[in-house]
């Protein structure tokens, strides 16, 4: 962090200003009427901090990073004086032996009130020694930290579901934390990397009234993740209309006309990307003139590649596992159905050509006799 | 006992007004759901077309298709009462190969449209061979309904559970809809040609039938019907 950019804030601290700031931007992420803002700032003002936790196993620190250089730098500073970050292997001070006996105390001090937050996906594979810290298994650290906690985060893609360490052949046999740990409860902020203002809504929400938000199907947020990103999406007009990017660079694509002809997967994809968008300046992917790659649902390395097309590649497991794409087995069938009517209708012409030919001779040999 | 060509017919009512219904009602509502769906998958260059005249296309095809799905659901849904309510020659019971006789009328007609026998099995219903494809079918049709409807509506509740615990993410599911697209299309041609095909080599007349719902069946057979359906005749 250079001084320049970063200095204001880490001279004076957090003002009261930008943390009141901070708590309305929290309250309209969540969707909630600004009359609860007083209240999520006396929950955030409390002395009684929540604890967090914050584990990385198989990951980029990609979310770690995404939320370090949010540019609304007050959220980053919030995230920091909000909770009480006991453990959080990229920032904290601490290595090595003392690292581990600062995590040691977090979770036995605090047992059942602190927060887990968990960033990438845990191996299984092999008794999980593909990712060891501390001579520890990530799924050991996991089940220690996790079953002593009071709920748990998982936060960005790896964490929720998996992410790309999951993708197929999956050779370390990676999941995400909903499917080791059972008996607590899970919110999934997933995303590469998720949108910061979802994570600090969701530790807001729960600071505030003691209690996960509202979750769908996969464990995420309503308030982030209820939403398809195509329904709220600047450029869903010129869907409605027929007017679509054909290739990048194309005057289409200088309109900002529809990218869905590129591949773009916001038709399927639940965030709220193009409301709460990035970096606090608007951008985010479409806006941007990039599709949707999907990266807030599971398995989105199998399902949403290519990421140019709308579909992914069917694996047909005749012909050697040839991967294929479903246009061109549907073309294929289609083809293939041609041929043989029409090998059939020249069949039965031939046929019946043949029975003429055959009865015309016989009525021959009949007048011969 | 075989008889020969030219015999008189009766015509026999099979084919109730709700079957009749039914019937056109998935097929033009399929070859609607076919042209918008191939459009709304890819979009052919419309962008120039647009531009020079706002049309709302993408938009209007899409409430097309919508529309052709709420009645090819109905359609279906009437079909599934028909499984239970329809008369005999409606029920699954007289057209999937389930018994031996309907099995053995399966033989029979695969190897009439391969040309290996001229009998044709004059018979009241679906052939066994058609009813086992209708079936396969309308299998088919529930799951095009199913992820369509989850498709439609992601983000009711109700719809988005069952459709998750189905078919999982909506891009899943978009592409078991996009992919079973294919088998109808391919349903389409054959069963257009089979029908044809069976107008110029066999008596029962089924493309008019289609519209009339009966049949042509041999005048000369004095025996039950039952017993007719089993009868072959030679040209």
């Amino acid at each position: 962090m250079s001084e320049k950019q970063y200095g204001h804030e880490i001279k004076t601290g957090l003002s009261r200003r930008s943390f009141l700031k901070g708590c309305a931007i929290a309250a309209a992420t969540l969707g909630l009427s600004p009359e609860v803002v007083p209240r999520m700032v006396e929950a955030a003002m409390s002395p009684k901090r929540p604890p967090v936790v914050w584990l990385h196993f198989q990951e980029c620190t990609g979310c770690t990073e995404a939320l370090l250089r949010s540019a609304r730098p007050d959220i980053a500073t919030l995230i920091l004086d909000l909770i009480s970050l006991d453990y959080h292997e990229t920032v904290m001070a601490a290595a090595g032996e003392q690292a581990e006996q600062n995590l040691h105390e977090a979770i036995n001090d605090n047992a059942g009130k602190f927060i887990c937050v968990v960033e990438g996906a845990i191996p299984t594979k092999d008794g999980g020694i593909y990712c060891k810290i501390g001579g520890k298994t990530a799924m050991e650290i996991l089940d220690d930290v996790a079953h002593k906690s009071k709920a748990v985060i998982a936060i960005g893609t790896c964490g929720a579901f998996g992410g790309v360490q999951a993708a197929k052949p999956n050779p370390t046999g990676a999941v995400g934390v909903q499917d080791l740990i059972k008996d607590r409860p899970i919110i999934n902020v997933p995303g590469c990397p998720p949108n910061p203002a979802n994570f600090l809504a969701t530790v807001v929400q729960i600071l505030t009234y003691g209690r996960p938000p509202e979750l769908d199907e996969l464990g995420r947020p309503k308030f982030a993740y209820g939403r398809k990103i195509h329904d709220q999406c600047e450029r869903r007009s010129h869907f409605d209309e027929g007017r679509f990017v054909e290739q990048f660079g194309d005057p289409g694509h200088k309109k900002a006309y529809c990218l869905y002809k590129m591949g773009c997967k916001g038709p399927v994809t639940y965030s709220n990307c193009s409301v709460e968008r990035f970096c606090n300046i608007g951008a985010w992917p479409v806006g941007s003139g990039h599709g949707c790659i999907g990266c807030t649902e599971p398995g989105f390395w199998d399902t949403m590649m290519p990421i140019y097309q709308h579909l992914p590649g069917i694996y047909i497991p005749v012909g050697g596992g040839i991967r294929e794409q479903a246009e061109k087995m549907g073309k294929f069938a289609v083809g293939g159905a041609a041929a043989v009517i029409a090998a059939h209708a020249a069949a039965g012409i031939g046929k019946k050509i043949f029975s003429i030919k055959c009865s015309s001779g016989e009525d021959k040999k009949d007048k011969d006799e | 006992m075989v008889r020969k060509e030219p015999r008189l017919y009766y015509r026999v009512f099979v084919w109730s007004g709700t079957l009749r219904l039914f019937h056109w009602t998935l097929a033009f509502s399929t070859f609607i759901l076919i042209l918008t769906g191939i459009y709304i998958h890819y979009p052919p260059i419309t962008t120039k077309w647009a531009e020079f005249k706002p049309q709302y296309i993408m938009a209007t095809l899409r409430y097309w298709h919508f529309t052709a799905g709420y009645f090819f659901i109905c359609a279906l849904l009437v079909r599934f009462y028909l499984f239970f309510a329809g008369n005999r020659y409606e029920r699954p019971t007289d057209f999937l190969p389930i018994n031996k006789r309907n099995l053995k009328s399966l033989v029979y007609n695969i190897k009439f449209y391969l040309y290996l026998t001229d009998e044709h099995e004059c018979r009241m219903g679906h052939t066994i061979l058609a009813g086992t494809i209708y079936f396969i079918l309308f299998i088919c049709g529930l799951i095009m309904g199913l992820t369509g409807l989850y498709l439609l509506y992601p983000e009711t509740p109700m719809i988005a559970k069952i459709g998750h615990e189905l078919f999982g993410t909506p891009q899943q599911a978009r592409l078991v809809h996009y992919t079973l697209n294919w088998f109808f299309i391919f349903f389409i041609m054959v069963h257009l040609y089979i029908a044809i095909w069976n107008d110029f080599n066999a008596p029962d007349a089924i493309i008019s039938g289609a519209f009339s719902g009966s049949k042509m069946m041999p005048a000369d057979l004095e025996c039950p019907i039952e017993e007719l359906e089993k009868i072959p005749f030679e040209k």
